[in-house]
């Protein structure tokens, strides 16, 4: 593991209330942006949140790197002797980042116990739901977290970019492995296997630039080249959300 | 053609499980595919024309639906779960060799991966087009998916990864598969994979959804 002046890091476990992931949300993460899924699929989904709390272990952490180290490259950034190349595209989002936060956030293996228990009990849609469910929440915690990030960075008179993550645009997955090496082992209860899959499943890895002149910048899904992702969120309708 | 035959389709298509289920509310109190295929069969209608005739079109109709985004995972798991309704009457036929299945499809999520929800939504719209699907779960090595070739001659392949990291696993599996068994068909599908990336690893289609491996596998696999 890189060492540096100042090897921070920071983590947290913010309860599920404070995610506010409703029904709505679920619908339209299930693709029914258009229309209401069928009323069977609102049951069941009011019958599973109530009971999403209990089943969860929400982690989130992140790390900042120390600027004096942290350099901006055309396709990435360096700290230390360690190059992550995100790809230019990602790269463009960060232009000006006096340094970065490093971020994980995961919602524990229970919620995905459940949904493979529900499928093994041949129950495949509440399975699914509950998988779906633990996607938001593993979404939602990194986008809790980030609100974490910019409150610390504030007082210094900074702002922060979006959060970007490994596997999106040019940004290999398997730079994950150097992303992790800034975290202690079992940073917030994840680990990453030989093929850079996170565990638990429901995690996220990434990046968020940070410094007096950064811009916000485009959200994640604006410049994924996944199209016609059914999860798809344009930015007004993210906007709307957090008006 | 026959009202029984056209209700047991619609059925499908609407995921509509038995009369007891209150979905869709516009058919509360009405007959599932549960009742019908069991009145099908009393009315003397062959098992390979309920099958074929109702099931098969109805399934086919949920997937199209599907690809185009018109419906949504769940709307395809109550079908699937009508479907199989149906499909428990018609299960003695099978046994019996009255009815048979197109072919076999073995189908796995590669080494290295442990995402099963795709797998499975495919696994069940191929098997609601009449095939019988062998399903290795996660995790499957190279070794293992030669095993299952082995043990059912004639059958197809189909990979599902969801990562670029563990979608290159799928080249090793293929190369492993038709080392021994050059005449079987593979067919990989996932969120990142691509039809280039299907070709360059020797992989005979990639398909982004279920249905078009549904589709690949009517018109360019010989049944065994
Ligand atoms: C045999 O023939 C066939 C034929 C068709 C076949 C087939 C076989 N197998 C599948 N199909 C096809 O038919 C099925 C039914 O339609 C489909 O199967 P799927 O399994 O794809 O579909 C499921 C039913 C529903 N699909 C899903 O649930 C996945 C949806 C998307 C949006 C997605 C989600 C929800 C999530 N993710 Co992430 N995620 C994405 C996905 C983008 C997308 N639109 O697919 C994808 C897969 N994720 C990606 C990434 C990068 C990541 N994710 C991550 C995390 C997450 C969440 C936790 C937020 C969440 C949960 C993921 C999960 N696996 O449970 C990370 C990895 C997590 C880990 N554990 O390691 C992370 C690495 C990001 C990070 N650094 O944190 C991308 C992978 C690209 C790559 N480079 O590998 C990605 C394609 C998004 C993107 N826009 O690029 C088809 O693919």
């Amino acid at each position: 593991m890189p060492e540096f002046p100042t090897p921070e890091t920071f983590s947290f476990s913010p309860s599920f209330q404070e995610l506010a992931i409703d029904r709505t949300i679920v619908e339209r993460d299930l693709g029914y942006r258009k229309g209401p899924p069928p009323e069977i699929v609102r049951q069941l989904i009011d019958e599973i949140l109530p009971e999403v709390p209990l089943r969860l272990a929400i982690q989130c952490g992140f790390r900042i790197l120390p600027p004096d180290l942290f350099s901006l490259t055309e396709s990435g950034i360096e700290c230390g002797d360690v190059h992550i190349s995100t790809g230019p595209i990602i790269a463009s989002q960060l232009k000006k980042s006096t340094t970065a936060a490093l971020f994980v956030s995961t919602a524990g293996p229970l919620l995905e116990q459940w949904s493979h228990q529900l499928m093994a009990e041949a129950d495949m849609m509440k399975g699914y739901l509950v998988d779906a469910i633990g996607s938001e929440v593993a979404d939602r915690a990194s986008e809790w977290l980030e609100k974490r990030i910019a409150e610390r960075v504030t007082p210094r008179g900074w702002t922060i970019t979006n959060r970007y993550c490994p596997g999106y645009c040019d940004w290999p997955v398997t730079d994950q492995q150097k992303l992790f090496s800034f975290f202690p082992p079992d940073f917030c209860g994840i680990s990453l296997t030989p093929s850079s899959l996170m565990i638990p499943i429901k995690s996220l890895s990434g990046i968020i630039g940070l410094g007096p002149n950064v811009k916000r910048g485009a959200f994640q899904c604006s410049i994924c080249e996944l199209k016609d992702c059914f999860r798809r969120v344009d930015e007004s309708e993210l906007a709307a959300e957090q008006r | 053609m026959n009202e029984i035959l056209e209700s047991l389709q619609r059925c499908v298509e609407r995921g509509k499980v038995n009369i007891k289920s209150p979905y869709p509310p516009d058919m509360k109190g009405q007959d599932g595919t549960d009742e019908l295929a069991r009145k099908a069969l009393e009315a003397g209608i062959a098992p390979q024309d309920i099958l074929s005739k109702a099931l098969i079109v109805g399934m086919q109709k949920v997937g199209v639906r599907f690809r185009n985004k018109e419906i949504f995972v769940p709307d395809v798991l109550m079908a699937a779960k009508a479907m199989a309704a149906a499909m428990e009457h018609l299960k003695p036929f099978f046994k019996s060799d009255e009815l048979k299945h197109k072919g076999t499809i073995v189908i796995g999520t590669v080494l290295g991966d442990l995402h099963d929800i795709g797998k499975k939504l495919v696994s069940m719209v191929i098997e609601g087009s009449g095939w019988e699907v062998v399903d290795l779960g996660t995790d499957v090595s190279p070794d293992k998916f030669l095993k299952a070739v082995d043990e059912h001659p004639g059958c197809v392949v189909g990979l599902s990864a969801l990562l670029t990291t563990t979608m290159v696993n799928m080249e090793a599996t293929v190369q492993h598969i038709k080392s021994k068994h050059p005449a079987v068909k593979v067919i990989i599908g996932g969120a990142p994979v691509t039809e280039e990336f299907a070709a360059k690893i020797g992989a005979d289609y990639y398909s982004p959804d279920p249905q078009g491996a549904v589709e690949f596998l009517n018109t360019r696999c010989t049944p065994n």
